[in-house]
């Protein structure tokens, strides 16, 4: 297992960074290595990547998300693995402190590649600096998904429990 | 192409060893040839090469999810599917010409498989009072009867609509519009007749009828039961989900009680591997379980789960989720528990050991996701037993996330989305008050006719008119022969129909085929070409546009077909602008955006590439029950009694068939060839019961009637199915099915569990 843990100032409040990182179909726009995203339902994605150690498609579960302080993810795919965790904590001038901590689980002949998780370090704080790039120019998010996820199920406020927005009549 | 038949085919029963794999390089064999059979190999080309594809042909075989768009393969389609779509695409016609050289009575003797290879119909046909011949009738004179009979009603309750799983989302939508405005509830679909017992209890316990798995929960899934299906010869693109689950590391229960080819191996022709390889091993385990213990066995299982949780508190169950989003759970573990080993082994056949070890499975796996089909849902405890699977998900926290949920697998392409657009006889207030709104009439609030109670009702006279959008009522539903005769109490019969089935040949008083555009052609309408939408298995809302210039000209849409019909009997009271409709099919899915939920903006998310993904509640934290919790269940059923002398029989489809369609009398993967009128027994039950290999026999079910049902003339075959159980194709046994033999709570009919006994053939026996 290598890790990778990442740091990065980001002169926005914490809510426009956290509301912009749940916008996962954005990824594309201002992350150099992503190359799409689909966000299959509210605990799973699908990410298809054009370089790195990360190469393919792979389809990530969040396992953890709370809003304005954290998001935890797994991989889903056997090969290569890899778990993380991206937190947000305020700064003291208003802005954030956005840290990314990364688990890869290199056991195929990626991992005997020497560097290898250098390389995937610098991967990594390369498209932090594009994240606080996009968001910093744009100064607001372009949207937000606010929901809280534990043990990988969404959890709604009990008034919500009960209201949805699909049919709900029995399908024979 | 070759001709359509002129005779019944003359073919002798052979029986092979059953197949150990599916699929691989035969599967393609069969699809060209059956495709090139029917059709040429250009439109072969063209359907095949965009079925399943964006922007292309949905296939009307069964509701299996396509992947994404840019991860689909070139060739998108099964064996089945293959020979579904060019069964359709067929260049062999009949018209005017056909009718007069065959009577009705003629073709009412005619099977299944030959009145389908006689081709596609090309003009509406009328069958007028006492007359034995169908003849040629104009589309505003055919509309025009139908409208008469339907005005002079005493009661629009005596109008009965039918729809099966080919109509579109659009279809469905204006079919249940009509019927309301007319003032009738009375719309039986075929989900009464194949997976109701799901929707009932999904519905009641997770708050949804819609399964809540998609293909990537099933890719990622740890372990993968497959309950009461048959994926090798009803949805065989699962076994390519299933093999890439198993590429994943995934491992795979089947439970059945037919060891079938597509639950052992599967060879994929997409792959090298599949080619010349020796293909994926698919069940890791295959439990024989009799038909109908499905119960017993997740009852059991519960029981193992909630011990080992006992021998190691807080490591089995998760009690985070039990406590934070059920209900019901202590009085289902006293219930659960009380479940005695005895019964459990006798409803299964199963040994206890083998039941442990799949507890085991269990223990080992983080994600597991159910998969069924008819194998269950179509018992009298049906609703229990799948009630207790839920139970089985949720003690281990199995809905909700990644690779996990419960995944009823669908049979016929929009089964699910005709149910999603109001085709239910029960809609709630909710939905009938939403087209109160939108179109300014008060639809009616009484619950209409399912299936099985239109059935009862033409029985008992009370039905005059018959409408079925697609299918063949009469093959579908149980006790052919009393269906059959309450069909014919009818005034008016009709169809609107692809190909010739046998239901167009039992008719009321009139009877009109009214001949429609299939899935594969371009539907051309006032404002241009049109497209349809269809809801997969796994809630994918998306459109299908047919490719192939039309088998005749003077085929009418099955939407055109409604609107005309409403117009006609409805007038502008109340105005709904149904030429509007018939115009642009864009303007009924304004409509639908407007009262069913989901469906905002309709029109523009449904043509983005791959559709419309509807939301599952219970993946989004809801549970639409009542208490805003998943519910645990208390569950108990008793066996049915199968005195000694008799078996249990399932009633099944062939490879070579779809629906009530046989394309041929083989069932490659079993080993059966030339025949259908065969029963497959255990051949120790064969033994015991004093039968040969090969012995002609007749199967008489046993009811609480005294109607003696009799399915005459069927072979025995030896096959290794489990004990006290038997397996006959249907539709030809489901003439054994007694109607009022439903799943409680559902009324679906228990085509899965007839208790039969096996009397020498009365056919061909020397007289005495």
């Amino acid at each position: 297992m290598h890790s990778i843990e990442q740091t990065i100032q980001i002169a926005v409040p914490v809510r426009t960074a956290y509301n912009q990182w749940t916008q996962f179909q954005h990824f594309p726009r201002f992350m150099t290595t992503v190359r799409e995203v689909d966000q299959i339902k509210p605990s799973l994605t699908s990410w298809t990547l054009a370089a790195g150690p990360l190469h393919g498609t792979f389809q990530a579960e969040i396992v953890e998300q709370e809003p304005d302080s954290h998001l935890v993810w797994r991989s889903l795919d056997e090969r290569p693995g890899h778990r993380g965790r991206v937190s947000f904590t305020p700064t003291p001038d208003g802005g954030t402190a956005l840290t990314v901590r990364m688990e890869l689980g290199l056991n195929g002949p990626a991992g005997l590649v020497p560097g290898v998780s250098q390389a995937a370090g610098r991967v990594v704080a390369a498209e932090l600096r594009h994240f606080k790039e996009y968001i910093e120019g744009l100064g607001q998010e372009s949207g937000a998904w606010r929901g809280t996820i534990r043990g990988g199920r969404l959890r709604r406020a009990e008034a919500e429990r009960n209201v949805s927005g699909v049919p709900c009549w029995p399908h024979g | 192409m070759k001709k359509a038949p002129g005779d019944e085919p003359d073919e002798d029963l052979t029986v092979t060893p059953p197949k150990k794999w599916a699929a691989g390089v035969p599967a393609v064999v069969h699809a060209m040839e059956y495709s090139l059979e029917e059709t040429s190999a250009r439109r072969t080309g063209t359907t095949l090469l965009t079925m399943n594809q964006v922007d292309g042909i949905d296939c009307p075989g069964c509701a299996w999810a396509d992947p994404a768009p840019g991860h689909r393969h070139r060739n998108e389609y099964c064996e089945n599917g293959a020979k579904h779509i060019n069964d359709e695409a067929t260049t062999r016609r009949i018209g005017a010409d056909f009718f007069r050289e065959h009577s009705v009575s003629d073709l009412a003797g005619r099977s299944d498989a030959w009145l389908n290879q006689q081709g596609r119909l090309t003009e509406p046909m009328v069958k007028r009072p006492g007359s034995d011949h169908y003849e040629p009738i104009s589309w505003n004179d055919a509309v025009g009867l139908m409208a008469e009979e339907l005005t002079s009603l005493d009661t629009p309750d005596e109008a009965v609509f039918y729809t099966s799983g080919r109509a579109s989302n659009e279809a469905a939508f204006v079919l249940q519009l009509f019927a309301r405005a007319l003032g009738t509830n009375n719309l039986p679909d075929c989900s009464n007749l194949c997976h109701e017992s799901s929707g009932y209890a999904l519905h009641e316990t997770l708050g949804t009828g819609k399964g809540t798995v998609s293909l990537h929960d099933l890719h990622h899934a740890d372990l993968i039961f497959l309950v009461g299906q048959n994926p090798g010869s009803n949805h065989p693109r699962q076994l390519s989900a299933l093999e890439q689950a198993k590429r994943n590391g995934a491992r795979i229960i089947a439970v059945n009680p037919l060891p079938e080819a597509g639950l052992l191996r599967f060879k994929n022709p997409q792959k090298p591997r599949g080619v010349i390889g020796s293909g994926t091993q698919i069940a890791d385990r295959f439990l024989r379980i009799r038909n109908g213990g499905d119960l017993a066995l997740f009852q059991a299982l519960n029981r193992l789960l909630l011990e080992a949780e006992d021998a190691r508190p807080g490591e089995v169950l998760d009690h985070g989720f039990i406590d934070a989003d059920t209900t019901g759970f202590e009085e289902f573990a006293r219930h659960v528990r009380g479940v005695e080993w005895d019964g459990v082994l006798a409803a299964t056949g199963l040994t206890r050991e083998e039941i442990e070890q799949v507890r085991d499975e269990v223990l080992r796996s983080e994600r597991v996701v159910v998969c069924w089909a008819m194998g269950l849902t179509q018992h009298k405890h049906a609703v229990p037993t799948i009630r207790e699977i839920v139970n089985f998900l949720l003690l281990r926290g199995n809905v909700g996330r990644a690779g996990t949920g419960a995944c009823p697998v669908r049979g016929h392409s929009n089964v699910q989305g005709d149910r999603t657009m109001g085709i239910w006889e029960q809609m709630p207030d909710s939905f009938l008050d939403a087209l109160k709104e939108e179109f300014g009439f008060d639809p009616p609030r009484a619950h209409g006719y399912d299936s099985v109670n239109a059935i009862r009702a033409m029985r008992e006279g009370k039905v005059r008119f018959f409408l079925g959008l697609a299918g063949n009522f009469v093959r579908a539903t149980p006790d052919s022969t009393v269906t059959e005769e309450a069909v014919r109490r009818c005034r008016l019969t009709a169809h609107i129909s692809t190909k010739l089935n046998r239901s167009h040949t039992v008719c009321g008083d009139t009877a009109l085929i009214l001949p429609a555009l299939g899935r594969t052609e371009k539907d051309v309408q006032a404002t241009g070409e049109q497209f349809v939408t269809v809801e997969n298995s796994m809630s994918e809302v998306h459109t299908s546009r047919g490719r192939l210039r039309p088998a005749s000209s003077l085929l009418l849409s099955d939407i055109a077909i409604l609107c005309r019909l409403a117009r006609r009997t409805l007038g502008d009271k109340p105005d709904i602008a149904w030429e509007r409709f018939e115009a642009d099919y864009g303007v009924i899915r304004d409509h639908i955006a407007r009262i069913v939920p989901g469906f905002e903006d309709y029109n523009r998310r449904v043509a983005r590439p791959g559709g419309i993904q509807l939301m599952n509640p219970v993946n989004e934290g809801v549970y639409s029950t009542g208490t805003g919790r998943a519910l645990f269940t208390r569950n108990s059923a008793e066996a049915p009694r199968v005195p000694e002398g008799h078996l249990l029989l399932q009633t099944l489809r062939s490879h070579d068939q779809w629906n009530t369609v046989p394309y041929t009398s083989n069932d490659r993967y079993r080993g059966i060839h030339g025949s259908r009128r065969v029963v497959l027994v255990n051949p120790d039950d064969v033994r015991a019961l004093g039968l040969s290999d090969g012995e002609r026999v007749d199967l008489v079910s046993v009811w609480t009637d005294d109607v003696e049902r009799r399915a005459e003339d069927f072979r025995v075959v030896p096959y290794p199915t489990a004990r006290g159980c038997a397996a006959a194709y249907y539709p030809e046994t489901n003439l054994l099915v007694p109607l009022d033999s439903v799943a409680d709570h559902s009324n679906q009919p228990t085509f899965k569990s007839i208790v039969v006994r096996l009397e020498p053939a009365r056919v061909g026996a020397p007289q005495a």
